[in-house]
């Protein structure tokens, strides 16, 4: 495999907060409908390492490079490169001023210039997908956890990415919706959309992903297939961690 | 995940009373001040209305030109506000100076020596030269734009991170970011101290009686200066002027329920 196949390029990423070495020397490719799950122990960099990727965290050295563009360059529009980056959080924030709708359509209309029809017609569409097409009038508060992060999910989608990243995507949510939002993300992955998801989902892990990978303090530790991870770990800090999660 | 159901409250000072939520019976100091007033107004100019009912007609005038001056500051000092909230979050440096530098002198000179300075000493420099209404609007409106500044950043500074985090991640700029998605829920926050303020710079207008501006106060004191029935005349303006903050704070306390009934959404 080239490297220039890539649709993702990490190179020799150095990010500090302080005198803490959040990522210490990051070199990761992920090419085009490849899912990559990214685990590790809390305040191991993970999390750092996914909003590096659309610039929400700014590195300190290194190359971040997303389908052919240097995110840090100064001479690319960010916010473009950001319209192929959808992005899901821990804590969903979804807008609580708009309607379900409103959080979808907001986006497209605006970056997009899609009329209010066509706008509507997408959001309708990618609500029927993570099946909450019922709830289309209604403010995210009245939702449940599973139902707001679904939303989420669509409202990225809404802007046709290219990349989806998923940060903890089920951490905030009751262990009865976990599956509801992992659902979604299967399907998502089903069809064959490029995604890089932090998550401690073990299952999810083993079922979607092409590459695991484990971080700690900051560094990529190992890199694998699920087999090759949950069967054999080859390092004793990952073999520590699997064990004190399975 | 961050409870949003109690946000933050902005406590501003110099603003009348607001009726706190449990004063609900009939029998509480809002009512007693407000009915008190408008009382006394009825008593007083049916047992002497060749003086009291003579100086409140005389007021009226007064009334429209204070609502002129209030309401034009209010606008102004929103917009200088916002602009100076913007820059007192801001990344830049020197805009987040220039703003806090601009909030810090404001807020330490009186307004009273403002109003002075921009009429009278301002008034030196051929180009400078404002008329009275002008120049009391372009004072208050300064200084409480400083005041709204504070209002502004507190009200900016209470919208989770990740709200703004999502809109940049959908690829939106800072400013779309700032104005669709941190400004409008940030009315929320920012609105119950911006009528607080209202009513305080209503207050606050009397001083621009000093230009000769013809508001409440200035309309009293020409009545007064005729007819030299003073206590009459400030009896009267002062009862103006509370049944009017009164009538004000109500307003803001039931905007404030109504912003509470949409926290829900």
């Amino acid at each position: 495999m080239k490297a220039t196949d890539a649709i993702i390029q990490i190179k020799d990423v150095y990010k500090y907060f302080g005198q803490l070495c959040a990522l210490d020397n990051i070199n990761l490719d992920i090419v085009p409908g490849e899912k990559v799950v990214v685990i590790g122990p809390s305040g191991s960099g993970k999390s750092t390492m996914l909003r590096a990727i659309n610039r929400l965290e700014e590195i300190n050295k290194g190359q971040i490079i997303i389908d052919g563009k240097d995110i840090n360059d100064k001479d690319n529009d960010i916010n473009a490169i950001r319209q192929e980056l959808g992005m899901v959080f821990q804590s969903f924030n979804l807008f609580p001023h708009k309607t379900v709708l409103g959080n979808l359509m907001m986006a497209p209309m605006k970056l997009k210039k899609l009329s209010k029809d066509q706008a509507e017609k997408v959001a309708m569409e990618l609500l029927h997908k993570v099946g909450i097409s019922e709830k289309a009038h209604a403010y995210p508060k009245m939702l449940s956890g599973g139902q707001q992060q679904r939303v989420a999910i669509a409202r990225a989608l809404a802007m046709t990415p290219k990349i989806m990243l998923f940060d903890e995507p089920t951490s905030a949510l009751d262990p009865e919706m976990i599956g509801e939002v992992l659902d979604v993300m299967v399907n998502l992955a089903k069809e064959g959309m490029t995604m890089v998801c932090v998550t401690h989902e073990m299952g999810f892990a083993r079922e979607v992903a092409d590459k695991v990978i484990f971080m700690d303090k900051g560094k990529i530790i190992e890199t694998g297939t699920p087999e090759h991870f949950f069967n054999a770990p080859e390092h004793d800090r990952t073999k520590l961690f699997l064990s004190q999660i399975l | 995940m961050v409870d949003k159901s109690h946000p933050i409250n902005i406590v501003v000072g110099d603003g009348a009373a607001i009726p706190v939520k449990k004063d609900k019976g009939l029998v509480n100091a809002w009512s007693i001040s407000f009915f008190g007033a408008i009382g006394c107004i009825i008593y007083l100019c049916l047992s002497d209305p060749d003086m009291y009912w003579e100086v409140l007609k005389f007021l009226p005038d007064g009334i429209l030109v204070t609502f002129q001056v209030t309401i034009f500051s209010i606008m102004l000092s929103l917009v200088i506000g916002l602009f100076t909230g913007l820059g007192r979050i801001s990344d830049n440096k020197i805009i987040n100076t220039i703003a806090s530098t601009y909030v810090e002198v404001v807020r330490g000179i009186p307004l009273l020596v403002q109003l002075f300075y921009i009429y009278y000493a301002l008034g030196r420099f051929k180009y400078l030269q404002i008329s009275e209404l002008p120049s009391a609007i372009i004072a208050m409106g300064v200084c409480y734009g400083a005041y709204m500044g504070e209002v502004f950043r507190a009200g900016i500074a209470s919208i989770d991170k990740g709200q703004g985090e999502a809109a940049r991640s959908l690829g939106f700029n800072k400013t779309q970011t700032m104005f669709m998605v941190i400004l409008p829920q940030a009315w929320k926050t920012i609105l119950p101290p911006v009528g607080n303020e209202f009513i305080a710079l209503l207050k606050d207008s009397s001083l621009v009686s000093i230009l000769a501006v013809a508001d409440i106060l200035r309309r009293g004191r020409e009545f007064a200066s005729v007819t030299f029935s003073y206590f009459e005349t400030y009896t009267m303006v002062a009862l103006v002027y509370l049944v009017i903050t009164l009538m004000l704070s109500k307003a803001v306390s039931k905007m404030e329920e109504r912003l509470n009934y949409y926290e829900g959404y």
